[in-house]
């Protein structure tokens, strides 16, 4: 099981990390970046920092990773500027992105570290509206890519000064592990143990985003995708809905739907809203 | 055969049928039963167990024949017994089957609150079947029982009335049927009410208030969750329907926590929230879920606005 959760601490490191910060301002963001970065660098990850301002956060700091160029001589660490990492002139990709990454955690076990840790402030690339939804997309990727056991962790930061609220709520619904206020972050829907896990509240004002999650999800499902619901604390109608929509639009693929610890009411409710009509699947179990 | 039940049906048939004594029940109903048995239609009874024990007694074998349901249960909130007609209706019609039902929503356990929405669902009952399939649909009521106002109110919302001498048009319901089912005000509340405002945004926020209020008034983990489901739908709806936000108000009486959303809005569809909407139908599942999770829902709305009141027993 990944760790998963609400954060107020920066977290310590373990296997497949994938951690939405959104940056209130109560702590120094290389303060952040370092906790997170000493973890890996102790059990013999490399380190990638993309964001010129995490770099520069880190050398003021007088912490083991200050001495930030004997730890890039030696290839304990890799910087990349932002400007480097998110304007290709072809715009945001998410399939680029994952080219980079794929390469870049492979090229980190072939040199003989445990796997990539990677800090990443996103902030430009969220705050550009036309990059968004691909940036979601790339997200949601990345968390398959990190789940899968390929070795890469992250930290993605997310500045709430400069990031509306609703944008926070879309990548953090994405990751995790997620520090943010509650309320902006109502669910999260992450990969673990080879399956999705939806947890949080998902009710009205948040369904399309769950949809447009969902629906963007990689989908290398094989016949069954499954869904954890244990960690799912509210959920109504119309998040229900979406769920059922889900469920039907895999069956039109030939994939089946299996709900994992479904809570009580939400089982009540799938029932009485006609999901079994709309998906034909229990809420318990298998697609019939 | 009684004369009574030989009148040939055309369209929806909403009959009062009083009675003071079991055998007055059994002589209405009885009779009732085994015509649409020897008709071969699908005869549903739905009244509270102890007069299902009744007629279950008194049909003897035929009793495997009838479709026997709990009012208790299904009509627990006369809100959500609708959509159980309204099922057993399309069913009938796809096995292409004659209906007739029995059911007896206003019992004499009913508390007030439960007998003001037993006469609401009775008067929407016309507008849900009315100008639909024929079936028939008797409504016992306990004459002796019951308190005066809700025999009399019975005359008023059903057009037709069973007798022993036949079936025959209510002068009553025809003369004083009102126009607007959800137009009657709620009574007020009768003890310290805890009041506060929502708009867009607030919805996590109500659930939580409604949750941590019912859980202090000692309602157990299920229905709390239950009534935070139903604030939040009800919250959604005057967000997005009902004029970007309202009122929620909460108290609590002896014998149940009560909820209430207010808001500026207006329902046209007096139904709305008693029937399942479509599957195809992308919303409107909100209040039908109130309905059917909650234990007793009373929706009024006017030109004034519009309130939802979800009261939960202890």
């Amino acid at each position: 099981m990944r760790a998963q959760g609400l954060l107020d601490e920066p977290p310590a490191a373990l296997d497949a990390d994938h951690v939405c910060w959104a940056d209130d301002g109560e702590r120094p963001l290389s303060a952040v970046a370092e906790r997170f970065l000493v973890g890996g660098l102790a059990r013999g990850e490399r380190l990638l920092c993309v964001g010129d301002d995490v770099v520069d956060g880190l050398r003021a700091r007088p912490g083991p990773l200050a001495a930030v160029d004997d730890l890039i001589a030696r290839g304990a660490l890799e910087v990349l500027p932002t400007a480097a990492a998110y304007t290709g002139g072809s715009g945001f990709s998410a399939g680029e992105q994952f080219a980079y990454y794929d390469v870049a955690t492979a090229r980190a076990l072939a040199d003989g570290y445990r796997g990539l840790r990677v800090v990443a402030d996103v902030t430009p690339v969220a705050a550009d509206p036309a990059a968004r939804a691909e940036l979601a997309r790339w997200e949601h990727l990345a968390d398959d890519f990190v789940a899968s056991g390929s070795g890469m962790s992250a930290l993605c930061i997310y500045r709430s000064d400069v990031l509306e609220p609703d944008v926070l709520a879309a990548m953090a619904a994405v990751h995790p592990l997620v520090h943010a206020p509650e309320d902006v972050v109502p669910f999260r829907l992450f990969f673990d143990d080879g399956g999705l896990v939806l947890a949080g509240c998902v009710d009205a004002f948040g369904a399309d985003r769950l949809h447009a999650v969902l629906t963007s999800s990689p989908g290398s499902w094989g016949p069954v995708a499954t869904l954890d619901l244990s960690g799912l604390e509210f959920v109504d109608a119309a998040g229900c809905r979406t769920l059922g929509q889900w469920v039907q639009e895999n069956a039109e693929r030939g994939v089946k739907t299996q709900f994992v610890d479904a809570p009580r009411l939400f089982r009540r409710i799938w029932q009485l809203v006609g999901c079994p009509q709309v998906a034909g699947t229990r809420p318990e179990g298998d697609v019939e | 055969m009684n004369s009574l039940l030989d009148s040939p049906v055309e369209g929806f048939a909403h009959e009062a049928f009083l009675y003071r004594e079991d055998e007055d029940f059994l002589a209405g109903v009885l009779p009732f039963v085994r015509e649409g048995l020897a008709r071969d239609e699908i005869v549903v009874v739905a009244e509270p167990p102890a007069r299902l024990a009744l007629v279950r007694d008194a049909l003897a074998e035929d009793a495997a024949a009838v479709e026997l349901l709990d009012m208790t249960e299904i009509g627990a909130n006369p809100g959500r017994i609708i959509s159980v007609w309204a099922a057993v209706v399309d069913r009938a019609l796809a096995a292409g089957r004659g209906l007739r039902g029995i059911g007896e929503p206003a019992f004499p356990e009913r508390s007030a609150a439960e007998l003001v929405e037993c006469r609401i669902h009775e008067l929407l009952l016309n507008t849900a079947f009315d100008g639909g399939p024929a079936w028939r649909l008797l409504c016992p009521y306990d004459e002796q029982r019951l308190p005066r106002t809700v025999t009399a109110g019975a005359l008023v919302t059903h057009p037709l009335l069973t007798t022993p001498a036949g079936v025959t048009p209510s002068a009553e319901h025809f003369s004083a049927m009102p126009t607007d089912a959800l137009g009657d005000p709620l009574p007020p509340p009768t003890d310290i009410v805890l009041r506060g405002e929502y708009r867009a945004g607030d919805v996590p926020a109500v659930r939580r208030t409604v949750g941590q209020y019912a859980r202090s008034a000692g309602l157990p983990d299920e229905k709390v969750e239950v009534l935070q489901l139903a604030a939040s739908e009800l919250a959604t709806n005057s967000i997005r329907h009902g004029g970007g936000g309202g009122t929620l108000a909460m108290w609590s009486v002896p014998d149940a926590v009560v909820v209430e959303f207010s808001d500026t809005g207006r329902i046209d569809d007096p139904l709305v929230g008693r029937r399942m909407p479509p599957p195809s139908q992308e919303g409107g599942r909100g209040v039908y879920l109130v309905h059917q999770l909650c234990d007793l829902v009373a929706v009024r709305s006017t030109p004034a606005g519009t309130a939802v009141r979800v009261t939960t027993w202890r």
